[in-house]
């Protein structure tokens, strides 16, 4: 499949010039298209057919995500994100202040350009479920105004950050509430976290991004993250269809669960907690 | 909503907000527009910007600081403030 590549200009950080050097050596190691990010935003035809034709791979140098806000704009389908200042942190070593990369720069520009041609070319796979998470049937229901948030019954805890947890032979799946997903709106991309990654309770296990908002996934348990649901990073807004149910986010091995339910609520708790929140906004 | 809790415990009690670098801060404002929670508020002066209304901060939500471009943005250790939360809890349920 053809790529295109979107990334930020670079004009006034370090780390936009790592963006723009990734995105001229993306293009090169996978044949992709380079989109400008300035004309995307004043001329969004000139890339209709490109962008309607493949998917996108965004670098953005800093956290404005200056490249993701212009794709999100035209709606474009978001296949891959970077995010320059994240890598840099990772690196443990901070940039050079100047515009103009030195050695540190490049070396970090092609790192970060092995690693997306390493992934992309690594096939999706999508391991047999372990474990049958049957779909839930009956809810409970908060009403506020026009708005109904739906609740599981059975199986399911919660933290107050509204993600939940259900657990079955010690492998837990995680995802967000009905009342969360109506929130957020329609749910654009899903940035998850590290396969493998250990991950403590209330720790970040990835974020959500929509037209409206950022939204960090608050772990509701500790333990490695086991897999990563395919099916919502092929289509994120499975998310806003079946929260609880298709649309779920992570599966994680358990690793402190007796002391993790300590700090979850029930169905009933989480239903309290919706009805606050909603009469609060 | 000062008189909300989180997780049972008074969310006044729990000292979890970000804190803003006014060494990095450019007052571009991104994470004030971010923050549906109104926790940040514009003012005239040198700090163009203030945290003020701490409480309203959703405890564990880190999500302005993603918005910050010159990661000026810094929140308390999580781990810490769960010990806090516990030690809370377990005083009110010795009670």
């Amino acid at each position: 499949m053809k790529r295109a590549i979107l990334s930020c200009n670079g004009l006034d950080k370090p780390e936009g010039s790592v963006a723009r050097e990734v995105a001229i050596r993306a293009a090169g190691a996978t044949g992709g298209e380079i989109v400008c990010p300035v004309l995307l935003n004043r001329a969004p035809a000139r890339y209709k057919k490109l962008l309607g034709e493949n998917s996108l791979i965004v670098v953005d140098g800093c956290s404005t995500r200056c490249a993701s806000k212009v794709a999100a704009q035209v709606a474009a389908r978001v296949d891959r994100k970077i995010l320059v200042s994240d890598a840099v942190k990772a690196s443990g070593r901070p940039l050079d202040s100047t515009l103009n990369l030195g050695a540190g720069g490049l070396v970090l520009a092609q790192t970060i350009v092995d690693e997306l041609v390493r992934n992309l070319n690594t096939p999706a796979t999508t391991p047999e479920p372990a474990t049958v998470f049957e779909q839930p049937t009956e809810f409970l229901t908060v009403t506020h105004d026009k708005f109904e948030f739906r609740i599981p019954v059975v199986d399911y805890l919660f933290n107050e950050n509204d993600v939940w947890v259900r657990v079955s032979d010690d492998v837990a799946r995680v995802g967000i509430s009905d009342y969360m997903q109506q929130k957020l709106t329609d749910i654009s991309y899903f940035d998850p976290p590290k396969a493998d990654g250990t991950v403590q309770q209330f720790g970040e296990l990835g974020s959500l991004e929509s037209s409206k908002a950022v939204f960090e996934v608050i772990s509701p348990a500790s333990g490695t993250v086991a897999s990563v649901n395919p099916a919502v990073i092929a289509n994120p807004g499975l998310i806003n269809e079946d929260p609880y149910g298709g649309g779920w986010l992570v599966e994680m091995n358990l690793t402190n669960w007796s002391q993790d339910l300590e700090l979850l609520i029930d169905p009933a708790a989480y239903a309290e907690v919706v009805k606050r929140k909603a009469e609060e906004e | 909503m000062s008189d909300t809790t989180f997780m049972g415990v008074p969310r006044v009690k729990i000292p979890w907000f970000p804190t803003i670098n006014y060494e990095k801060c450019n007052f571009c404002m991104e994470c004030d527009t971010f923050c549906p929670h109104h926790v940040f508020e514009r003012r005239e002066g040198d700090h163009k910007l203030v945290v003020a209304s701490p409480n309203h901060c959703v405890v564990f939500c880190r999500a302005c600081s993603k918005t910050c471009g010159p990661d000026a943005l810094s929140f308390p250790s999580k781990p810490e403030i769960i010990a806090l939360i516990k030690q809370i809890r377990d005083g009110e349920a010795a009670k």
